[in-house]
């Protein structure tokens, strides 16, 4: 398990979702946890607070799943932050295209406790190899 | 109205360029004859105005849907943290018992009933431990809602494109219908049948594995 508490940011149009998600990492003992309905409002959050780890969806209005990861990335203010996206696009191209944008992980839904868990600790242990390394 | 006269099965498969016109001007003819007895119009217009009673429907779908899954989530919300705590005091009240277990001048018909008492203690922890599992599980179970509010959407869209061009057609009193052409977007929502989809991965361990097999 991790020692240091992460700040989550949940970003899905689908309240049903957020409140899903949020409640999940709850359960894992994530409590910070702030939500976006759409990449548009989840960059002006990252833009003016801290966070540690990105949840999102892909298909949303205003701004898309994709175009904020990769907005994420392109800035150097938060583009260490992993980005795991949940999202019921299952395509290969969808796949390959988050992956090459630079999604730390993919779920599709609809998905299982047990997947978000495993997702989450594998990308965690990333980012402690990785500060170790530092 | 689909009374065409069809060659059967039996005939050369290699016609004559001749043969497929004279077919041709045949369906032709006969397109133009029903268009005209049967009043394409009249149906079109009757079609297009089923459109927007059915857009209703499905938001209607939608709305329901919506907020059925918002009262379980409520629930939910309220119920999770009781059987938490309940799991808690009861560990802690077992824990307390046992210690004063441990005192031998309680007399032996008490013993009896702390007995009895810590048991029943040790299953409202086990048992708000287990509902707490299957609240959980009621409430991952509540993310059907995004992903069939997803399809709707597309059902809701696809009806309005076809009320578009329905209209269109009858403003412009002309049978053609534009065809959409289907591009490969990036958004298509839950697959309905992922297995027999192509290019389409039909669970997580083949989304892990496509993954993998890219190297990330």
């Amino acid at each position: 398990m991790t020692t240091k508490p992460y700040k989550f940011l949940i970003v899905d149009d689908f309240m049903t979702m957020r409140r899903i998600l949020r409640n999940l990492l709850k359960e894992l003992g994530h409590l910070n946890v702030d939500e976006a309905e759409d990449g548009y409002v989840a960059l002006k959050k990252l833009q003016n607070s801290t966070f540690d780890f990105i949840v999102c969806d892909w298909n949303m209005p205003k701004m898309d799943g994709l175009t904020m990861l990769k907005a994420v990335r392109a800035d150097p203010a938060i583009a260490h932050i992993p980005v795991l996206m949940v999202t019921a696009e299952a395509k290969r191209e969808n796949i390959i295209e988050a992956a090459q944008a630079g999604a730390s992980g993919y779920i599709v839904k609809p998905f299982t406790a047990a997947t978000l868990d495993e997702k989450l600790l594998k990308i965690f242990e990333k980012i402690e190899r990785n500060g170790q390394q530092k | 109205m689909n009374s065409f006269n069809s060659g059967g099965k039996g005939e050369s498969q290699s016609a004559s360029g001749e043969e497929i016109l004279a077919r041709v001007g045949e369906l032709t003819r006969l397109l133009n004859n029903t268009w005209h007895s049967v009043k394409f119009e009249n149906i079109i217009h009757q079609v297009a105005l089923q459109i927007p009673n059915t857009r209703d429907r499905v938001n209607y779908v939608v709305k329901m849907t919506e907020q059925a899954t918002e009262r379980v989530l409520n629930s939910i919300d309220i119920a999770i943290p009781l059987q938490t705590e309940m799991s808690c005091r009861a560990l802690q009240l077992e824990t307390e018992w046992q210690a004063s277990m441990l005192d031998s001048t309680l007399p032996a018909n008490h013993q009896q009933l702390i007995a009895n008492t810590q048991s029943f203690i040790a299953s409202v922890n086990q048992n708000s431990i287990t509902t707490k599992a299957m609240l959980m599980d009621i409430m991952l179970a509540q993310e059907f809602q995004d992903l069939t509010g997803q399809v709707m959407q597309h059902i809701a869209a696809t009806t309005q494109e076809i009320e578009r061009q329905l209209l269109q057609v009858l403003i412009d009193y002309s049978p053609d219908v534009v065809d959409k052409e289907t591009t490969t977007n990036l958004i298509n929502g839950p697959q309905i049948n992922p297995e027999n989809t192509n290019g389409v991965l039909a669970s997580q361990a083949q989304v892990d594995d496509f993954l993998d097999s890219l190297g990330f």
